[in-house]
């Protein structure tokens, strides 16, 4: 990772020779130095002769090993990680090496690899007891941030719902916010909700527990490709990414009326992330779902990942409101989630595009096996990640997952499929919408002003039974309260100071 | 402060205003230890300076810093190769800055580094340096003779200072450096990086001025905002102002040539003004894709939009004719 920074100067052995006898003693005695500045905290000088020694003798694991400690003292924990990484290479049975990768990844957050390491040690040295506790400090945390992730095989995952014992939590006297009537989500319990969030309070988190235990068993029961009916008389609302804004939201409702079974909604992923109140948006969307199953429709997003949680602030948001525990849980829930909808047999709704390959059936879609984080590549990965192009045929994606897909490719999709047009979201359009691909490809973006920054519209989508052709509405942002810019809020209040 | 002093029936709404600024170097430097954390790039010292950073930063947030520091370095680089490091660095508005500390570890020491912020910032990076020896350590090696000058509003060695000043006030300004033995003679460099907006354009065009006309062979680099006058730009305004923190010299900020006017109407021979998506494009292409992979950036607009509205402009004047002129990305 950081081999072109720090890649050695004329001068070294170059590569192919080995170091002479003498250049491998001048290697120790800049290594002693470096040992001795370490010894007197001096981590600056200590990288350096380290360096120095690496120059002459690139191979010494050990170099790297105590190179990648001072690394970790001085925080430059990705190079820290790179020397580690380097040094178990050289020699597989050193053993500090494996213990300074860990602390890199521990201080990267990356638990579950730190973990590995730890427990490589744990192996090798049975009678070390600073290598126990760290394996077990690590486990704890690793236990702590995602129960399932953190012990599950392929075969058998197990479920944060089977640890929660929610019947036994309570609410306090002192809680006045909104309550499952009888342990059901009711119309009166999801306008009381939304009024409650609107004031910037806190469902309880027994409430929310309830939400996602519910809301993850119905999800479950759904197939990959959720496959409905509009009679000609009816119609339905598709919105695109919300990313957390939920006074935007609260708007959408307000211009085109609550969900019903008369006003149904599709929701097209990207709920969470980059807004400052994605877990209302979420709870309030999860609230819908279980209000009207058959009338309100949720797709994944990108967004409704680890890794993207992970950078782009739900995850830090859910900690900071709640747990790390129900953040676990949203993450489950996340993998239940439809990848696509098709209405009538000819409008398929999907968050991100359409595929890296030639020949993909809704039957393909249909049998993915969707619950899990989503691959590198291949359809499920394509379906949350992909954007059209101009120009026909495909290409690298600008944002180096998936691909980008030119309108022959929509064309032959939808012939070989039997569709009109494909609706998706995941990109932010100034209008809200765009109509690309000679009106075979829709896009639908619904957070205006995205981040506070983009200053676009945000739009949804009206289709009829009677006509399946798209109808688009577009709406501003509203107002939100000022949230203090912590990693999910926007970007731009953490600015001017840049 | 001198500027108390002289106006008591405003101080306290004027030093809400500087407060506010004040403020903004923690923000930066906290943002910056982070992106530091992650691996972006490396410096050792910032962790003396400034806490851990709360929660996670945004990919676009650390790229952008990521581009501001190496964009910046890379200008102060060119100018000590062409004088060979016999020279003077100032950093105007230093804030928690570690650049000294980074510099001396790769043997490229201005004859002497100057920073100058607030007295209270000033004073907080004193205590810093004085109660953690990786960070005193550098200045007693690099400094030779007697004891060194300590004051709660100054520091001065041999090589490197710290003076505790108004940048509005710049025959104050002026003194106090001189009192540090600063060099008018010696090619010097002026550092200001999210400075000048937050004074007004008459007060940034008086510190320009008088750097022009003190310094006979000189640049000035200048980070910050540009490009404002969009609905990117109103929306970061009204953000701060939320903040009680004043743009006040966003003016300037509304395009590249508005900056390099500044420049060129306020004694400086040259001026050049590029936006931060340039001049992430100019930095070594190796190394920035380093960077990219170490978070995915979801989406590049907001990035570019990011980085459109910030610009590193640097002017020159050259009465040694030492080629300053061409120091350029």
């Amino acid at each position: 990772m950081a081999e072109g920074e720090r890649a050695e100067s004329g001068g070294g052995p170059g590569p192919g020779r080995p170091p002479s006898p003498a250049e491998l003693e001048r290697a120790e005695a800049l290594k002693t130095r470096a040992n001795e500045f370490f010894k007197g905290k001096d981590y600056e000088n200590a990288v350096k002769y380290y360096s120095s020694a690496i120059e002459l003798n690139p191979t010494n694991a050990i170099y790297y090993g105590n190179r990648s400690l001072a690394y970790l003292r001085t925080e430059c924990y990705g190079y820290a990680l790179a020397d580690a990484t380097r040094a178990v290479e050289l020699d597989k049975k050193y053993v500090k090496g494996y213990y300074r990768r860990a602390a890199s990844n521990m201080a990267l957050g990356k638990f579950k690899a730190a973990l590995r390491d730890y427990e490589t040690v744990v192996k090798v040295r049975p009678n070390d007891k600073d290598a126990k506790l760290k394996y077990q400090e690590c486990h704890k945390i690793v236990k702590q941030k995602a129960f399932e992730r953190a012990i599950a095989s392929d075969e058998h995952k197990r479920s944060v719902v089977d640890s929660l014992d929610i019947e036994s939590m309570t609410i306090e006297d002192e809680y006045s916010g909104p309550k499952l009537d009888g342990g059901k989500v009711t119309l009166a319990f999801m306008k009381e909700l939304m009024q409650w969030y609107k004031e910037q309070k806190k469902l309880h988190r027994k409430c929310a527990y309830q939400i996602l235990v519910q809301v993850k068993e119905v999800l479950a029961k759904l197939p990959t490709l959720v496959e409905t009916t509009l009679k000609e008389t009816e119609k339905v609302t598709v919105c695109g990414d919300t990313h957390g804004q939920y006074y935007d939201l609260l708007n959408i409702f307000e211009l085109n009326g609550l969900p019903s079974e008369s006003n149904p909604y599709i929701f097209n992923g990207d709920f969470v992330d980059r807004g400052s109140f994605s877990v209302e948006v979420i709870l309030t969307l999860f609230g819908f779902k279980l209000l009207y199953p058959d009338h309100f429709h949720l797709l994944r997003g990108n967004h409704e990942t680890d890794n993207m949680n992970q950078i782009y602030g739900f995850e830090g948001e859910v900690k900071a409101k709640y747990t790390a525990q129900m953040f676990a849980l949203f993450s489950e829930v996340f993998e239940w989630l439809p990848l696509a909808q098709c209405i009538n047999g000819k409008v398929l709704i999907m968050h991100g595009g359409l595929f890296s390959e030639d020949g993909v059936t809704l039957d393909d879609i249909r049998k993915i096996e969707r619950n899990r984080q989503p691959p590198d590549s291949g359809p499920m990965c394509d379906l949350l990640w992909s954007d059209p192009q101009p120009q026909n045929g495909r290409s690298v994606s600008k944002r180096g997952v998936s691909c980008q897909f030119g309108p022959d490719v929509t064309k032959s999709f939808l012939e070989r499929n039997r569709l009109d047009y494909i609706i998706r979201s995941h990109e932010v359009k100034p209008e809200g919408y765009e109509v690309a691909h000679d009106g075979k490809c829709v896009t639908v973006f619904s957070a205006p002003n995205y981040c506070d920054q983009m200053g676009n519209k945000g739009s949804y989508i009206h289709l009829r039974g009677s006509d399946l052709r798209p109808d688009f509405h577009q709406f501003t942002a509203v107002p939100h309260p000022n949230v203090k810019p912590m990693m999910y809020a926007n970007t731009l209040l953490q600015l001017g100071m840049m | 402060m001198a500027a108390a002093a002289r106006d008591p029936l405003s101080a306290a709404g004027l030093d809400e205003a500087d407060e506010a600024v004040r403020g903004t170097c923690e923000d930066a430097s906290v943002c910056k230890r982070f992106a530091v954390s992650v691996g972006y790039w490396k410096d050792p010292y910032i962790q003396y300076f400034v806490r851990q950073a709360k929660e996670r930063k945004a990919p676009e947030i650390n790229r952008g810093y990521y581009a501001r520091v190496h964009g910046v370095s890379y200008l102060i680089k060119a100018f000590l190769k062409k004088t060979d490091c016999n020279c003077q660095i100032v950093n105007l508005g230093a804030g928690m800055d570690t650049l000294f500390w980074r510099l001396k570890d790769e043997n490229l020491l201005p004859r002497k580094y100057f920073e100058v912020d607030f007295p209270m910032i000033v004073a907080r990076k004193i205590h810093n340096i004085k109660s953690k020896p990786p960070l005193s350590k550098p200045i007693m090696e690099s400094h030779s003779g007697d004891s060194l000058l300590i004051d709660s509003h100054s520091l001065d060695s041999s090589r490197y200072s710290i003076v505790g000043a108004d940048l509005r006030f710049s025959s104050d300004l002026e003194e106090k450096l001189k009192k540090h033995n600063l060099d008018i003679h010696l090619p010097t460099l002026l550092v200001a990086e999210c400075v000048l907006v937050y004074m007004t354009p008459q007060q940034s065009a008086n510190l320009l001025k008088w750097a022009a006309s003190t310094f006979p062979v000189a640049m000035f680099i200048n980070y910050e905002q540009v490009n404002m006058t969009d609905r990117f730009g109103q929306i970061m305004i009204e953000n701060l102002q939320r903040r009680q923190c004043n743009l006040a010299g966003v003016e300037i900020c509304r395009s590249l040539d508005s900056q390099r006017e500044r420049l060129l109407l306020n004694g400086w021979e040259t001026a050049r003004a590029i936006d931060m998506m340039k001049v992430y494009s100019f930095l070594p292409q190796a190394d920035v894709k380093r960077i990219e992979g170490l978070e995915f950036l979801d989406e590049k607009e907001l990035f570019e939009q990011l980085m459109q509205h910030y610009c590193i402009c640097w002017a020159s004047k050259d009465s040694s004719n030492l080629g300053l002129a061409s120091i350029t990305f």
